[in-house]
């Protein structure tokens, strides 16, 4: 293979399309939609992250301004959790507007996070989005179909197809070189977005907090241009490969539209099919019956609170829980949480396990679909995939408990046993303790934990790499000239 | 010629293969609207029988306060979902169609949503009106992209235009015959749909089917207004193409952004903060206000007073949660107003364009869309206030528990049937449609002679 040939090759590709008007046409639009797509995106990032801060600084405020009260009341006060935006996410949405965005954390209760953004839609948004990663993953690859169709098979519908061969080009160096001009059509759109996106990026002003954003861009822009080269490899191939120009196209558009419709929404009820999840009603009341089987905190005569104050008793050598030189139900409040946080834990983990399931259903399409790999892999990169979403609601429970188990440790350690409830002057303890408690900081993953969760994308990304050059390099034998 | 032409196209093998994808597929779709109905149904059954087992088990730990008992005591009511959403899932994958909710304050409460795998979610449902909207127009562009062109490029035109008297009803013809055999199919699989899923025939589905109906009309107008341009095919299977990607695609997603950006929704959250410490903080103020409050709002329980020196009663334990609604209605109000202006604007634009109307309408007919979601919110908020207004009394006075036949409180319904403004379904499209054919019409006269 020879690099002059290849570059010649492309080359008369770039030039012969850039001569066409309409091929302007089509990079402008392209490129206008674009920059329509990436400040929309980013307009609504900066709205979100403002109406976030705002609201959680109000919480803040409002949570340190509760006078000085019984701490279990101050746990029913509760927090509320937002959901922060990575900065990188105005490139490509993900899952993000079917995710919720805020969480009541209270004492003894786990509550779903509500307020997603298709939840305040009408029925437009299942058309989908236009972010830039849509476009660039979605609508992109129609375009190289559409430039790359008849790039072999009309040359040799017009015959010089044999005159290039005969003048000493071999099919490898015809095919990638042809491959390589589309992929350099493909940088028209794709480059002029990476630097916006880069702009866009450093304006953000919490992307100083987030300097992994930048080195996440990196690697989505690796990802993204091994997908246009797939695409433009396999374009041409499949021209080279069909009987006639119009058979090609055929063939192109019905691979995209496998690839970007069928594909994805087969696979994802096939998912859902193996593995069946369960409605919030049965998932609550599988918890409930758990806990009922377990006791009942609030409950004094329940059998296990019982054995629990029985042991107390004995161990402290005191004849009632009044003697104890902490406060009892705060004790007992403590137990009771830990035993429901645990099995809601639990739970919960079953669920997002058999969420991964289904999901890994549709990962695993990726082998055959490089769409859904370079869509898994730059959702992740964006930070607007499921882990993301799930990290945030593993920290916000995390929150949860730590502040029921804080406002309980605090009745124990303050509260005296002879107040009658809370409501007793005795029973209330200094709003400065309310200050001391953190405040809710939401940590972004880290870079190797979205690597790992997207190992099937990032390998079949390279496997599909791989693939092209063997089809290049391999399956040229039966290829004809005329 | 009839016959010629309709053997002539029955043998491209392609053509029929792509009718029988299409048929399949739009099966596959229906068997997926057949398992969301049967899961909305089962999730409905479970239910009632929680409810039942959780009521007797309350009663049976709480006998002697029913403030106590209705702390706990969850009253479901369900969106009834009409089969025919089946075919047009819509929202109703998002919004519960289930709430239960104590007669505790209800902002906490309404906005509670349903476990779903959000990959799932973002992929969306493969159910008939996506097949309808994305699949239906692909085939017709198939059938029409090349109706003169191929005529042209294959050397025939010169033959139809020296023998026939008039070319233009050669064309009908064979436009009419891929507009009947992609009519059959819809046909069959709105028959298999109607017995499969069990569907009423009544107004909203034959309303349904004519918008259906309708929108197949409309790309077969457009492929004959692209057809009469006299281009050749590469030129007309591009131009389809990028009708449909634009209109299924980049339009409807455009406007999501504006409608996104235009009416951004930050109400969303001022109703969490206001109503959470609407009923939270009366826990740390005088109880008296709070009470009158609740006395100012119901008047009819003004002869109920809190017992002077007492730290609790039922009385302002339940004002309390009442002020945690009265104390958001404003941002309530405001986000409701807000989601409904989305919809208004969402819809009003969308009937420029065939795709996103047609989708609407559908899930309008269906119950999925946004406006019937809303509408039960409201029917929730009055079912929530008539099981307060049951029971506030009889908590005031403590009445016994045993008093109430609990079995009584089983799941209540919320049953809506659409309401069907056929001008606004059907003008759009038809309008849209005849514009197409009359410029095709203008465009023949024309062209009709060019080889």
């Amino acid at each position: 293979m020879r690099i002059d040939i290849l570059k010649l090759v492309s080359k008369q590709v770039w030039s012969s399309k850039i001569k066409n008007s309409g091929t302007i046409w089509l990079i402008m639009i392209f490129n206008l939609l674009l920059l329509f797509a990436l400040f929309s995106g980013y307009k609504n990032l900066v709205n979100q992250q403002e109406t976030v801060e705002h609201y959680s600084h109000e919480v803040r405020e409002r949570w340190e301004a509760r006078p000085d009260k019984h701490p279990h009341r101050m746990a029913h006060y509760g927090y509320v959790a937002f959901r922060n935006r990575f900065p990188l996410s105005f490139f490509d949405f993900g899952m993000d507007s079917y995710l919720g965005n805020a969480v009541f954390l209270e004492a003894h209760k786990q509550n779903t996070v509500n307020f997603s953004e298709a939840s305040l839609s009408n029925g437009l948004l299942r058309f989908g989005e236009i972010s830039a990663g849509m476009i660039i993953q979605l609508l992109l690859p129609l375009l190289i179909f559409f430039w790359g169709f008849d790039l072999v098979a009309r040359e040799r519908e017009h015959g010089t197809l044999r005159i290039l061969l005969t003048q000493g080009v071999s099919w490898q160096e015809l095919i990638l070189g042809k491959s390589l001009g589309l992929f350099y059509l493909a940088l028209t759109i794709f480059i002029p977005s990476v630097f916006l996106g880069i702009i866009l990026l450093v304006f953000n002003e919490s992307t100083s907090q987030n300097p992994q954003g930048y080195l996440r861009f990196i690697l989505l822009i690796f990802g993204y241009l091994a997908y246009f080269f797939i695409i433009s490899t396999l374009a041409i191939w499949i021209s080279a490969k069909s009987k006639s120009s119009k058979s090609a196209l055929t063939v192109l558009i019905s691979l995209w539209l496998f690839f970007t419709l069928i594909f994805p929404k087969v696979s994802q009820v096939v998912g859902q099919n193996i593995f069946p999840s369960p409605s919030k009603i049965e998932f609550d009341t599988t918890i409930e019956q758990e806990l009922i089987k377990q006791g009942d905190s609030h409950n004094p005569n329940d059998p296990h609170f019982k054995a629990l104050k029985d042991s107390l008793l004995n161990a402290y050598g005191v004849d009632s829980t009044h003697k104890l030189p902490f406060n009892y139900s705060g004790y007992v409040m403590r137990e009771g949480e830990k035993l429901s946080a645990e099995t809601y834990q639990k739970h919960q983990a079953r669920l997002v396990e058999t969420y991964q399931k289904q999901q890994n259903v549709v990962r695993f399409t990726a082998f055959l679909n490089p769409y859904m790999a370079v869509k898994n892999l730059s959702m992740a990169l964006a930070g607007t995939d499921y882990a993301a979403y799930n990290d945030f609601q593993n920290k916000a429970e995390d929150f949860r408990y730590k502040l029921a188990q804080t406002m309980n440790e605090l009745q124990m350690k303050y509260i005296s046993n002879k107040v009658k409830n809370s409501a007793d002057k005795k029973a209330v303890i200094s709003k400065k303790n309310w200050a001391e408690f953190p405040d809710f900081h939401h940590q972004f993953l880290g870079l190797s934990e979205v690597l790992k969760n997207e190992l099937y994308s990032i390998i079949s990304l390279i496997i599909w790499t791989l693939w092209m050059f063997f089809l290049v390099k391999y399956s040229i034998k039966n290829l004809k000239a005329f | 010629m009839e016959a010629l032409l309709i053997k002539n196209f029955l043998r491209s093998k392609g053509l029929m293969a792509g009718l029988l994808i299409l048929f399949a597929v739009g099966l596959i779709s229906l068997n997926i609207g057949k398992h969301f109905l049967d899961k909305n149904r089962e999730i409905i059954e479970k239910t009632a029988r929680y409810q039942r087992e959780s009521i007797a088990r309350n009663v049976e730990f709480h006998p002697k306060e029913i403030g106590l008992l209705l702390y706990y005591v969850r009253f479901g009511l369900v969106n009834e979902m009409p089969n025919l959403s089946g075919l047009s899932i819509g929202q109703r994958d998002i919004n519960p169609s289930l709430q239960s909710v104590t007669i505790r304050n209800l902002e906490e409460q309404k906005y509670a949503t349903d476990l779903m795998n959000p990959m799932y979610q973002m992929l969306g449902n493969m159910d008939f009106s996506f097949v309808l909207i994305y699949f239906f127009p692909l085939i017709i562009i198939a059938f029409c992209f090349n109706l003169v062109s191929e005529e042209k490029e294959e050397g025939t035109w010169s033959l139809v235009l020296s023998q026939s008297e008039n070319p233009l009803k050669m064309l009908r013809i064979k436009i009419s015959i891929r507009f009947v055999c992609v009519f059959l199919v819809l046909l069959a699989l709105l028959i298999i749909a109607k017995i499969y899923l069990e569907i009423p025939f009544d107004a909203a589905f034959l309303a349904f089917i004519l918008t259906a109906i309708l929108y197949v009309i409309f790309w077969f107008a457009l492929g004959w207004l692209v057809a009469s341009f006299h281009k050749n095919s590469s030129q007309n299977a591009l131009v389809l193409l990028l009708s449909w990607v634009m209109l299924t695609i980049v339009v409807p997603a455009g406007i999501n952004a504006i409608t996104v950006n235009l009416y951004p929704v930050p109400e969303a959250f001022g109703t969490v903060l206001e109503s959470r410490d609407g009923y939270h903080n009366k826990w740390d103020e005088p109880k008296e206000p709070t009470v009158a409050k609740f006395h100012k709002h119901y008047p009819q329980f003004g002869q109920f007073k809190h017992p002077e020196g007492k730290d609790y009663s039922w009385l302002w334990y339940y004002a309390m949660q009442q002020m945690g609604d009265d104390e958001a209605i404003n941002q309530s109000r405001n986000f409701k107003e807000k989601l409904k202006k989305r919809n208004a604007f969402g819809s009003t634009v969308g009937m420029l364009f065939p795709s996103i109307h047609t989708q609407l309408s559908l899930n309008a007919l269906s119950l999925s869309d946004m406006d019937n979601y809303l509408r039960y919110t409201e029917k929730l908020e009055s079912f929530h206030e008539k099981k307060r207004l049951y029971f506030y009394p009889k908590i005031f006075t403590e009445a016994a528990v045993s008093g109430e036949n609990w079995e009584t409180f089983g799941l209540e319904f919320y049953k809506e049937t659409p309401n069907i403004n056929w001008a606004k379904i059907v003008l759009p499209v038809l309008i849209i449609s005849i514009l197409c054919i009359s410029w095709a019409k203008l465009n023949f006269k024309t062209n009709m002679m060019r080889r």
